[in-house]
Protein backbone atom coordinates (compact mmCIF):
# COMPACT_ATOMS: atom_id res chain seq x y z
CA UNK A 1 0.00 0.00 0.00
CA UNK A 2 2.67 2.23 1.15
CA UNK A 3 5.08 1.43 -1.43
CA UNK A 4 2.73 1.47 -4.31
CA UNK A 5 1.25 4.31 -3.45
CA UNK A 6 4.71 6.09 -3.62
CA UNK A 7 5.44 4.60 -7.12
CA UNK A 8 2.75 6.16 -8.41
CA UNK A 9 3.50 9.57 -6.83
CA UNK A 10 6.83 9.44 -8.23
CA UNK A 11 5.43 8.62 -11.85
CA UNK A 12 2.76 11.49 -11.32
CA UNK A 13 5.45 13.52 -10.62
CA UNK A 14 7.68 12.28 -13.92
CA UNK A 15 4.78 12.03 -16.38
CA UNK A 16 4.56 15.79 -16.77
CA UNK A 17 8.24 16.24 -17.37
CA UNK A 18 8.64 12.90 -19.75
CA UNK A 19 5.61 14.51 -22.00
CA UNK A 20 8.01 17.79 -22.17
CA UNK A 21 11.53 15.55 -23.02
CA UNK A 22 8.93 13.67 -25.85
CA UNK A 23 7.71 17.03 -27.31
CA UNK A 24 11.27 18.58 -27.26
CA UNK A 25 12.66 15.27 -29.07
CA UNK A 26 9.78 15.54 -31.81
CA UNK A 27 9.40 19.50 -32.33
CA UNK A 28 13.27 19.78 -33.00
CA UNK A 29 13.45 17.68 -36.12
CA UNK A 30 10.23 17.73 -37.53
CA UNK A 31 10.69 21.77 -37.55
CA UNK A 32 14.13 21.72 -38.55
CA UNK A 33 14.74 23.92 -35.36
CA UNK A 34 18.52 24.95 -35.89
CA UNK A 35 20.88 23.59 -33.17
CA UNK A 36 22.05 27.27 -32.62
CA UNK A 37 18.42 28.30 -31.56
CA UNK A 38 17.85 24.79 -29.76
CA UNK A 39 19.41 21.79 -29.51
CA UNK A 40 18.20 18.13 -30.06
CA UNK A 41 17.55 15.68 -27.36
CA UNK A 42 20.66 13.16 -28.51
CA UNK A 43 23.09 16.34 -28.52
CA UNK A 44 22.52 17.39 -25.24
CA UNK A 45 22.77 13.76 -24.39
CA UNK A 46 25.79 13.44 -26.22
CA UNK A 47 26.92 17.01 -24.51
CA UNK A 48 26.03 15.39 -21.26
CA UNK A 49 28.41 12.36 -21.49
CA UNK A 50 31.01 14.22 -22.80
CA UNK A 51 31.13 16.25 -19.89
CA UNK A 52 30.81 13.63 -17.49
CA UNK A 53 33.78 11.26 -19.52
CA UNK A 54 36.17 14.66 -19.50
CA UNK A 55 35.15 15.13 -15.75
CA UNK A 56 34.12 18.80 -16.17
CA UNK A 57 30.84 18.59 -15.54
CA UNK A 58 31.62 17.46 -12.20
CA UNK A 59 34.36 19.99 -11.72
CA UNK A 60 31.35 22.53 -12.05
CA UNK A 61 28.55 20.63 -9.82
CA UNK A 62 31.12 20.34 -7.09
CA UNK A 63 32.27 23.86 -7.21
CA UNK A 64 28.41 25.12 -7.26
CA UNK A 65 27.17 23.01 -4.39
CA UNK A 66 30.20 23.43 -1.91
CA UNK A 67 29.42 27.31 -2.44
CA UNK A 68 25.97 26.33 -1.66
CA UNK A 69 26.68 24.17 1.42
CA UNK A 70 29.48 26.25 2.92
CA UNK A 71 27.32 29.50 2.90
CA UNK A 72 24.05 27.57 3.71
CA UNK A 73 25.84 26.05 6.97
CA UNK A 74 27.93 29.32 8.01
CA UNK A 75 24.60 31.25 7.70
CA UNK A 76 22.74 28.92 9.19
CA UNK A 77 25.06 28.84 12.23
CA UNK A 78 24.66 32.39 12.85
CA UNK A 79 21.34 33.66 11.90
CA UNK A 80 19.71 30.90 14.58
CA UNK A 81 21.43 31.55 17.79
CA UNK A 82 20.86 35.47 16.80
CA UNK A 83 17.16 35.48 15.69
CA UNK A 84 16.79 33.05 19.48
CA UNK A 85 18.65 36.20 20.69
CA UNK A 86 16.19 38.80 19.24
CA UNK A 87 13.47 36.76 19.83
CA UNK A 88 13.89 36.77 23.24
CA UNK A 89 13.36 40.45 23.81
CA UNK A 90 10.33 42.18 22.81
CA UNK A 91 12.24 44.95 22.64
CA UNK A 92 14.50 43.73 20.47
CA UNK A 93 12.77 42.05 18.11
CA UNK A 94 10.06 45.02 17.34
CA UNK A 95 13.57 46.91 16.51
CA UNK A 96 14.95 44.62 13.72
CA UNK A 97 12.03 43.04 12.89
CA UNK A 98 11.81 45.87 10.03
CA UNK A 99 15.34 45.42 9.15
CA UNK A 100 15.44 42.09 8.92
CA UNK A 101 12.13 42.33 6.60
CA UNK A 102 14.15 44.84 4.06
CA UNK A 103 17.34 42.69 3.60
CA UNK A 104 15.31 39.27 3.27
CA UNK A 105 13.66 41.04 -0.03
CA UNK A 106 17.35 42.19 -0.90
CA UNK A 107 18.27 38.48 -0.23
CA UNK A 108 20.61 37.09 -3.30
CA UNK A 109 21.15 38.43 -6.72
CA UNK A 110 21.48 42.42 -5.52
CA UNK A 111 24.38 41.51 -3.58
CA UNK A 112 26.34 40.01 -6.11
CA UNK A 113 27.82 43.88 -7.53
CA UNK A 114 29.40 45.03 -3.50
CA UNK A 115 30.10 41.09 -2.90
CA UNK A 116 32.65 41.58 -5.85
CA UNK A 117 34.02 44.59 -4.79
CA UNK A 118 34.53 43.34 -1.48
CA UNK A 119 35.47 40.38 -2.40
CA UNK A 120 37.18 40.34 -5.86
CA UNK A 121 36.01 37.24 -8.36
CA UNK A 122 35.54 33.87 -7.16
CA UNK A 123 34.90 32.14 -3.98
CA UNK A 124 34.80 34.66 -1.35
CA UNK A 125 32.33 36.78 -3.44
CA UNK A 126 30.27 33.78 -4.20
CA UNK A 127 29.70 32.52 -0.81
CA UNK A 128 28.82 35.92 0.51
CA UNK A 129 26.05 35.93 -1.67
CA UNK A 130 24.79 33.01 -0.69
CA UNK A 131 25.45 33.53 3.26
CA UNK A 132 23.35 36.82 2.81
CA UNK A 133 20.39 34.95 0.35
CA UNK A 134 20.31 32.37 3.71
CA UNK A 135 21.42 34.58 6.51
CA UNK A 136 18.59 37.15 6.80
CA UNK A 137 15.88 34.85 6.08
CA UNK A 138 16.27 32.12 8.59
CA UNK A 139 17.54 34.88 11.37
CA UNK A 140 13.84 36.54 10.59
CA UNK A 141 12.10 33.36 10.83
CA UNK A 142 13.84 32.12 13.69
CA UNK A 143 12.50 35.10 15.33
CA UNK A 144 9.00 34.97 14.04
CA UNK A 145 9.49 31.45 15.14
CA UNK A 146 10.18 32.38 18.54
CA UNK A 147 7.76 34.83 19.32
CA UNK A 148 5.05 32.67 17.55
CA UNK A 149 5.48 30.21 20.87
CA UNK A 150 2.57 30.21 23.24
CA UNK A 151 3.22 31.95 26.43
CA UNK A 152 1.77 29.08 28.19
CA UNK A 153 4.26 26.68 26.91
CA UNK A 154 7.20 28.59 28.73
CA UNK A 155 4.92 29.28 31.88
CA UNK A 156 4.90 25.35 31.83
CA UNK A 157 8.52 24.95 31.33
CA UNK A 158 9.11 27.35 33.74
CA UNK A 159 7.02 25.78 36.35
CA UNK A 160 8.65 22.72 35.58
CA UNK A 161 11.93 23.99 36.47
CA UNK A 162 13.49 25.41 33.02
CA UNK A 163 16.02 27.80 33.98
CA UNK A 164 17.67 30.50 31.52
CA UNK A 165 19.77 27.43 29.33
CA UNK A 166 16.98 24.99 29.33
CA UNK A 167 14.10 27.60 28.27
CA UNK A 168 16.12 28.50 25.18
CA UNK A 169 17.78 24.77 24.38
CA UNK A 170 14.58 22.69 24.93
CA UNK A 171 11.49 25.32 24.50
CA UNK A 172 12.84 28.51 21.87
CA UNK A 173 14.95 26.22 19.82
CA UNK A 174 12.15 23.79 19.19
CA UNK A 175 9.66 26.05 19.28
CA UNK A 176 11.32 27.76 16.61
CA UNK A 177 12.63 24.94 14.59
CA UNK A 178 9.08 24.37 11.92
CA UNK A 179 9.94 28.41 11.30
CA UNK A 180 13.75 28.20 11.30
CA UNK A 181 13.25 25.13 8.46
CA UNK A 182 10.87 26.94 6.30
CA UNK A 183 13.36 30.28 6.52
CA UNK A 184 15.56 27.62 5.10
CA UNK A 185 13.92 26.34 2.30
CA UNK A 186 13.46 29.95 1.41
CA UNK A 187 17.04 30.90 1.93
CA UNK A 188 18.13 28.14 -0.23
CA UNK A 189 15.45 29.15 -2.92
CA UNK A 190 17.21 32.20 -3.06
CA UNK A 191 20.61 30.92 -2.67
CA UNK A 192 20.33 28.46 -5.46
CA UNK A 193 18.99 31.40 -7.80
CA UNK A 194 21.88 33.91 -6.56
CA UNK A 195 24.42 31.20 -6.81
CA UNK A 196 23.83 30.61 -10.93
CA UNK A 197 23.51 34.01 -11.04
CA UNK A 198 27.03 35.00 -9.21
CA UNK A 199 28.84 32.68 -11.22
CA UNK A 200 28.10 34.27 -14.22
CA UNK A 201 29.85 37.22 -12.84
CA UNK A 202 32.23 36.32 -10.44
CA UNK A 203 34.22 33.13 -10.86
CA UNK A 204 35.58 30.40 -13.69
CA UNK A 205 33.95 27.20 -12.87
CA UNK A 206 30.66 26.24 -11.77
CA UNK A 207 27.34 25.64 -13.06
CA UNK A 208 26.43 29.35 -14.10
CA UNK A 209 29.91 29.96 -15.25
CA UNK A 210 29.38 26.38 -17.70
CA UNK A 211 26.09 28.39 -19.38
CA UNK A 212 27.76 31.53 -19.66
CA UNK A 213 30.27 30.23 -21.64
CA UNK A 214 28.55 27.98 -24.07
CA UNK A 215 26.43 31.03 -25.02
CA UNK A 216 30.06 32.49 -25.95
CA UNK A 217 30.12 29.56 -28.40
CA UNK A 218 26.26 29.27 -29.16
CA UNK A 219 26.45 25.53 -27.59
CA UNK A 220 23.45 25.46 -27.01
CA UNK A 221 23.23 21.70 -25.95
CA UNK A 222 25.73 22.98 -23.43
CA UNK A 223 23.35 25.65 -22.38
CA UNK A 224 20.22 23.19 -21.86
CA UNK A 225 22.36 20.62 -20.25
CA UNK A 226 23.40 23.08 -17.62
CA UNK A 227 19.54 24.03 -17.18
CA UNK A 228 18.57 19.93 -16.77
CA UNK A 229 21.50 19.61 -14.22
CA UNK A 230 20.56 22.60 -12.50
CA UNK A 231 16.64 21.94 -12.09
CA UNK A 232 17.79 18.74 -11.53
CA UNK A 233 19.97 19.11 -8.26
CA UNK A 234 17.13 21.61 -6.76
CA UNK A 235 14.89 18.79 -6.75
CA UNK A 236 17.40 16.39 -5.23
CA UNK A 237 17.79 19.38 -2.45
CA UNK A 238 14.33 19.48 -2.27
CA UNK A 239 13.62 15.66 -1.51
CA UNK A 240 16.71 14.62 0.28
CA UNK A 241 17.40 17.85 2.64
CA UNK A 242 14.15 20.28 3.17
CA UNK A 243 11.00 17.41 2.27
CA UNK A 244 12.73 15.04 5.46
CA UNK A 245 13.70 17.87 7.74
CA UNK A 246 9.89 18.98 7.43
CA UNK A 247 8.64 15.71 7.93
CA UNK A 248 10.85 14.94 11.30
CA UNK A 249 9.59 19.07 12.40
CA UNK A 250 6.63 20.27 11.40
CA UNK A 251 4.36 17.32 10.48
CA UNK A 252 5.80 15.12 12.93
CA UNK A 253 4.53 17.56 15.80
CA UNK A 254 1.64 18.23 14.27
CA UNK A 255 2.36 21.76 14.07
CA UNK A 256 0.90 22.27 10.76
CA UNK A 257 -1.62 19.87 9.22
CA UNK A 258 0.25 17.95 7.04
CA UNK B 1 3.58 18.32 50.35
CA UNK B 2 3.28 21.84 51.99
CA UNK B 3 0.71 24.26 52.59
CA UNK B 4 -0.15 27.66 50.56
CA UNK B 5 -1.30 30.55 52.30
CA UNK B 6 -2.52 33.73 50.52
CA UNK B 7 -2.39 36.95 53.18
CA UNK B 8 -4.72 40.52 51.70
CA UNK B 9 -3.46 39.79 48.10
CA UNK B 10 -4.17 42.50 45.60
CA UNK B 11 -3.54 42.77 41.68
CA UNK B 12 -4.45 45.78 39.69
CA UNK B 13 -3.73 45.58 36.14
CA UNK B 14 -2.93 48.46 33.99
CA UNK B 15 -5.38 48.05 30.73
CA UNK B 16 -3.10 49.68 28.32
CA UNK B 17 -6.11 49.59 25.79
CA UNK B 18 -8.29 51.82 28.02
CA UNK B 19 -5.21 53.47 29.74
CA UNK B 20 -6.54 52.60 33.68
CA UNK B 21 -6.22 50.72 36.26
CA UNK B 22 -8.18 47.98 36.76
CA UNK B 23 -8.60 45.68 40.00
CA UNK B 24 -8.70 42.18 39.62
CA UNK B 25 -8.29 41.18 43.03
CA UNK B 26 -9.37 43.55 46.31
CA UNK B 27 -8.27 41.60 49.54
CA UNK B 28 -7.58 37.81 48.87
CA UNK B 29 -6.98 35.37 52.44
CA UNK B 30 -6.78 32.04 51.82
CA UNK B 31 -5.15 29.04 53.73
CA UNK B 32 -4.39 25.85 52.24
CA UNK B 33 -3.00 23.53 54.68
CA UNK B 34 -0.66 20.24 53.46
CA UNK B 35 -2.52 17.96 51.47
CA UNK B 36 -5.62 19.47 51.51
CA UNK B 37 -7.84 20.06 47.41
CA UNK B 38 -9.42 23.37 47.26
CA UNK B 39 -11.58 24.39 44.57
CA UNK B 40 -12.58 27.86 43.68
CA UNK B 41 -15.77 28.60 42.11
CA UNK B 42 -17.04 31.98 41.01
CA UNK B 43 -18.55 33.58 37.88
CA UNK B 44 -16.14 34.76 34.95
CA UNK B 45 -13.98 37.72 35.65
CA UNK B 46 -14.11 37.45 39.00
CA UNK B 47 -10.52 37.18 39.53
CA UNK B 48 -10.09 32.91 39.64
CA UNK B 49 -6.75 32.93 36.76
CA UNK B 50 -5.26 35.76 38.47
CA UNK B 51 -5.01 34.22 41.86
CA UNK B 52 -3.87 31.08 40.33
CA UNK B 53 -1.16 33.21 37.86
CA UNK B 54 -0.24 34.95 40.72
CA UNK B 55 0.57 31.96 43.17
CA UNK B 56 2.51 30.50 39.86
CA UNK B 57 4.68 33.28 39.88
CA UNK B 58 3.35 34.16 36.02
CA UNK B 59 2.31 37.73 37.02
CA UNK B 60 3.65 39.40 40.01
CA UNK B 61 0.77 40.33 42.63
CA UNK B 62 0.61 44.03 43.96
CA UNK B 63 -0.53 43.70 47.46
CA UNK B 64 -0.18 41.03 50.02
CA UNK B 65 1.49 37.75 50.30
CA UNK B 66 1.78 34.72 48.89
CA UNK B 67 3.87 31.59 51.12
CA UNK B 68 4.26 28.41 49.91
CA UNK B 69 5.78 26.42 52.92
CA UNK B 70 6.11 29.76 54.82
CA UNK B 71 8.33 31.41 51.93
CA UNK B 72 7.46 34.18 49.86
CA UNK B 73 6.73 33.07 46.02
CA UNK B 74 9.31 34.89 43.73
CA UNK B 75 8.10 33.96 40.10
CA UNK B 76 7.93 30.92 38.64
CA UNK B 77 9.23 27.45 40.01
CA UNK B 78 8.89 23.67 40.37
CA UNK B 79 7.67 23.97 44.01
CA UNK B 80 4.23 24.79 42.08
CA UNK B 81 2.96 22.60 39.44
CA UNK B 82 0.90 23.91 36.96
CA UNK B 83 -1.45 22.30 34.74
CA UNK B 84 -3.16 24.02 32.21
CA UNK B 85 -6.25 24.55 30.18
CA UNK B 86 -4.86 24.23 27.05
CA UNK B 87 -2.77 21.52 28.47
CA UNK B 88 0.43 23.09 27.17
CA UNK B 89 2.24 19.93 27.04
CA UNK B 90 5.56 20.61 24.42
CA UNK B 91 4.54 19.02 20.74
CA UNK B 92 7.75 18.55 20.13
CA UNK B 93 8.11 16.06 22.76
CA UNK B 94 6.90 12.84 23.00
CA UNK B 95 4.43 12.05 25.93
CA UNK B 96 7.68 10.14 27.66
CA UNK B 97 9.87 13.08 27.29
CA UNK B 98 7.23 15.79 28.40
CA UNK B 99 6.07 13.89 31.79
CA UNK B 100 10.24 13.44 32.26
CA UNK B 101 10.91 16.95 31.55
CA UNK B 102 10.77 18.07 35.32
CA UNK B 103 12.81 15.41 36.42
CA UNK B 104 15.14 16.41 33.45
CA UNK B 105 15.34 19.95 34.75
CA UNK B 106 16.53 18.86 38.57
CA UNK B 107 19.26 16.94 36.67
CA UNK B 108 18.04 13.39 36.98
CA UNK B 109 19.78 11.06 34.13
CA UNK B 110 18.10 9.76 31.61
CA UNK B 111 16.98 6.19 32.32
CA UNK B 112 15.71 7.01 36.20
CA UNK B 113 14.07 9.80 34.82
CA UNK B 114 12.34 7.48 31.78
CA UNK B 115 11.49 5.10 34.62
CA UNK B 116 9.81 7.89 36.54
CA UNK B 117 8.01 9.01 33.77
CA UNK B 118 6.53 5.42 32.78
CA UNK B 119 5.66 5.19 36.48
CA UNK B 120 3.38 8.20 36.44
CA UNK B 121 1.90 7.37 33.12
CA UNK B 122 1.26 3.71 34.40
CA UNK B 123 -0.81 5.85 37.53
CA UNK B 124 -2.94 7.44 35.19
CA UNK B 125 -3.31 4.52 32.34
CA UNK B 126 -1.23 5.94 29.88
CA UNK B 127 1.64 3.31 29.60
CA UNK B 128 0.50 2.88 25.95
CA UNK B 129 1.29 6.42 24.74
CA UNK B 130 4.69 6.63 25.89
CA UNK B 131 6.42 7.23 22.98
CA UNK B 132 3.59 9.49 20.96
CA UNK B 133 3.66 12.99 20.13
CA UNK B 134 1.10 15.27 21.85
CA UNK B 135 -0.93 16.12 18.57
CA UNK B 136 -1.80 12.41 18.51
CA UNK B 137 -3.45 11.63 20.98
CA UNK B 138 -7.11 12.75 22.18
CA UNK B 139 -7.90 15.41 24.03
CA UNK B 140 -8.60 13.82 27.08
CA UNK B 141 -5.53 11.83 27.08
CA UNK B 142 -3.55 15.47 26.73
CA UNK B 143 -4.93 16.05 29.57
CA UNK B 144 -3.94 13.41 31.76
CA UNK B 145 -0.49 13.71 30.04
CA UNK B 146 -0.85 16.98 31.42
CA UNK B 147 -1.73 16.32 35.23
CA UNK B 148 0.78 13.66 34.94
CA UNK B 149 3.58 15.88 34.08
CA UNK B 150 2.75 18.14 37.02
CA UNK B 151 2.87 15.80 39.05
CA UNK B 152 5.88 13.48 37.90
CA UNK B 153 7.93 16.48 39.52
CA UNK B 154 6.64 16.00 41.93
CA UNK B 155 5.81 19.47 43.45
CA UNK B 156 4.76 21.22 47.00
CA UNK B 157 1.43 22.57 45.65
CA UNK B 158 -0.50 21.67 42.24
CA UNK B 159 -2.04 24.52 40.64
CA UNK B 160 -4.97 23.59 37.90
CA UNK B 161 -6.62 26.57 35.98
CA UNK B 162 -10.03 24.57 34.99
CA UNK B 163 -8.45 21.61 33.16
CA UNK B 164 -11.00 19.62 32.48
CA UNK B 165 -13.12 22.15 30.56
CA UNK B 166 -11.81 21.65 27.09
CA UNK B 167 -12.78 17.83 26.69
CA UNK B 168 -16.39 16.34 26.14
CA UNK B 169 -18.98 15.61 28.99
CA UNK B 170 -17.93 12.13 29.17
CA UNK B 171 -14.53 12.02 29.31
CA UNK B 172 -14.27 15.42 31.66
CA UNK B 173 -16.18 12.66 34.35
CA UNK B 174 -13.81 10.29 33.68
CA UNK B 175 -10.74 12.54 34.49
CA UNK B 176 -12.68 13.75 37.68
CA UNK B 177 -12.91 10.10 39.01
CA UNK B 178 -8.90 9.43 38.04
CA UNK B 179 -7.72 12.98 39.82
CA UNK B 180 -10.01 12.14 42.48
CA UNK B 181 -8.47 8.38 42.89
CA UNK B 182 -4.71 10.12 42.58
CA UNK B 183 -5.47 12.67 45.38
CA UNK B 184 -6.61 10.06 47.85
CA UNK B 185 -3.46 7.75 47.12
CA UNK B 186 -0.93 10.68 47.24
CA UNK B 187 -2.61 13.62 48.59
CA UNK B 188 -0.91 16.63 47.38
CA UNK B 189 -2.17 20.11 48.06
CA UNK B 190 -3.86 21.16 45.33
CA UNK B 191 -5.78 24.40 44.01
CA UNK B 192 -8.43 23.60 41.58
CA UNK B 193 -10.17 26.42 39.45
CA UNK B 194 -13.41 25.59 37.86
CA UNK B 195 -16.77 27.06 36.89
CA UNK B 196 -18.87 23.68 36.83
CA UNK B 197 -19.66 23.69 40.30
CA UNK B 198 -20.44 19.96 40.91
CA UNK B 199 -17.01 19.15 39.90
CA UNK B 200 -15.31 21.74 42.08
CA UNK B 201 -17.52 20.12 44.83
CA UNK B 202 -16.96 16.53 44.01
CA UNK B 203 -13.00 17.03 44.03
CA UNK B 204 -12.07 19.29 47.16
CA UNK B 205 -12.45 19.54 50.80
CA UNK B 206 -12.98 23.02 50.68
CA UNK B 207 -14.96 24.97 47.99
CA UNK B 208 -13.77 29.00 48.14
CA UNK B 209 -16.36 31.17 46.37
CA UNK B 210 -15.22 34.31 44.74
CA UNK B 211 -16.42 37.61 43.95
CA UNK B 212 -15.26 40.27 42.55
CA UNK B 213 -11.91 40.09 43.46
CA UNK B 214 -12.60 38.84 46.79
CA UNK B 215 -13.58 35.59 48.68
CA UNK B 216 -17.61 35.60 49.44
CA UNK B 217 -17.87 32.15 50.91
CA UNK B 218 -16.24 29.05 51.81
CA UNK B 219 -18.21 26.03 52.08
CA UNK B 220 -16.72 22.41 53.92
CA UNK B 221 -17.27 18.83 51.66
CA UNK B 222 -17.38 16.29 54.37
CA UNK B 223 -18.41 13.93 51.85
CA UNK B 224 -16.53 10.52 52.65
CA UNK B 225 -14.00 9.18 50.42
CA UNK B 226 -13.03 7.28 48.00
CA UNK B 227 -15.59 9.16 45.59
CA UNK B 228 -16.07 7.94 42.71
CA UNK B 229 -19.31 9.34 40.32
CA UNK B 230 -21.42 6.44 40.23
CA UNK B 231 -21.83 6.53 44.15
CA UNK B 232 -22.02 10.35 43.74
CA UNK B 233 -24.78 11.51 41.32
CA UNK B 234 -27.34 9.68 43.56
CA UNK B 235 -25.98 10.84 46.60
CA UNK B 236 -27.89 13.68 48.58
CA UNK B 237 -25.22 15.32 50.79
CA UNK B 238 -23.48 15.67 47.41
CA UNK B 239 -26.54 17.70 45.67
CA UNK B 240 -27.56 19.42 48.49
CA UNK B 241 -23.71 20.86 48.72
CA UNK B 242 -23.87 21.62 45.08
CA UNK B 243 -27.16 23.12 45.44
CA UNK B 244 -25.79 25.48 48.41
CA UNK B 245 -22.68 26.00 46.33
CA UNK B 246 -24.74 26.93 43.32
CA UNK B 247 -26.52 29.58 45.28
CA UNK B 248 -23.50 31.21 46.41
CA UNK B 249 -22.52 31.64 42.97
CA UNK B 250 -25.34 33.04 41.45
CA UNK B 251 -25.46 35.22 44.17
CA UNK B 252 -22.06 36.16 43.39
N1 LIG C 1 -3.65 41.18 31.45
C1 LIG C 1 -4.74 41.85 31.88
N2 LIG C 1 -4.84 43.19 31.70
C2 LIG C 1 -5.92 43.87 32.15
N3 LIG C 1 -6.95 43.30 32.79
C3 LIG C 1 -6.92 41.97 32.99
C4 LIG C 1 -5.82 41.18 32.55
N4 LIG C 1 -6.06 39.89 32.89
C5 LIG C 1 -7.26 39.88 33.51
N5 LIG C 1 -7.78 41.11 33.58
C6 LIG C 1 -9.06 41.48 34.21
O1 LIG C 1 -9.05 41.02 35.54
C7 LIG C 1 -10.30 40.47 35.89
C8 LIG C 1 -10.14 39.04 36.38
O2 LIG C 1 -9.70 38.23 35.28
P1 LIG C 1 -9.44 36.67 35.44
O3 LIG C 1 -8.92 36.19 34.16
O4 LIG C 1 -8.64 36.42 36.65
O5 LIG C 1 -10.93 36.13 35.67
P2 LIG C 1 -11.45 34.63 35.80
O6 LIG C 1 -12.20 34.55 37.07
O7 LIG C 1 -10.35 33.66 35.60
O8 LIG C 1 -12.47 34.55 34.60
P3 LIG C 1 -12.87 33.28 33.70
O9 LIG C 1 -13.79 32.47 34.55
O10 LIG C 1 -13.57 33.88 32.53
O11 LIG C 1 -11.61 32.55 33.34
C9 LIG C 1 -11.19 40.61 34.67
O12 LIG C 1 -11.98 41.75 34.82
C10 LIG C 1 -10.24 40.78 33.55
O13 LIG C 1 -10.78 41.56 32.53
MG1 LIG D 1 -9.86 32.17 34.07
Amino acid sequence: MERTSRISAALIFIAPLAVLVALWAVVVPVFGVRPQIFPSVPAVGRAGLDSILDGSLLRHVAASVSRVAIGTVLAVLVAVPLGILMGVSRGVSAFLTPLMRFFSVLAGIAWIPIATLWFGYGFGAIVFVIFNAVFFVVAYNTLLGVSTIPMTLRHAAASLGAGRQAMLTDVLLPGALPNIVTGIRTGLGFAWRGLIAAEMIATDVGLGYMLFVARDFYQTEVIVLGMIVIGTLWLLIDRLILVPLERATIERWGLVSA
Amino acid sequence: MKSLSLKNLAKTYFDAYKGEHVTAIRDVSLEVPAGEFVSIVGPSGCGKSTILNMVAGFIPHSGGEILVGGTPVKGPGPDRGVVFQSFALFPWKTVLDNVGFGPKMRGVPKAERDAIAREYLALAGLSHAADRYPNELSGGMQQRVGVVRALANEPDVLLMDEPFASVDAQTRMTLQDELSRIWEERRPTVVFITHDVPEAVFLANRVVVLSKGKVLAEVEVPISRPRVWDRLVADDEFKDLSNQVLALVRSA
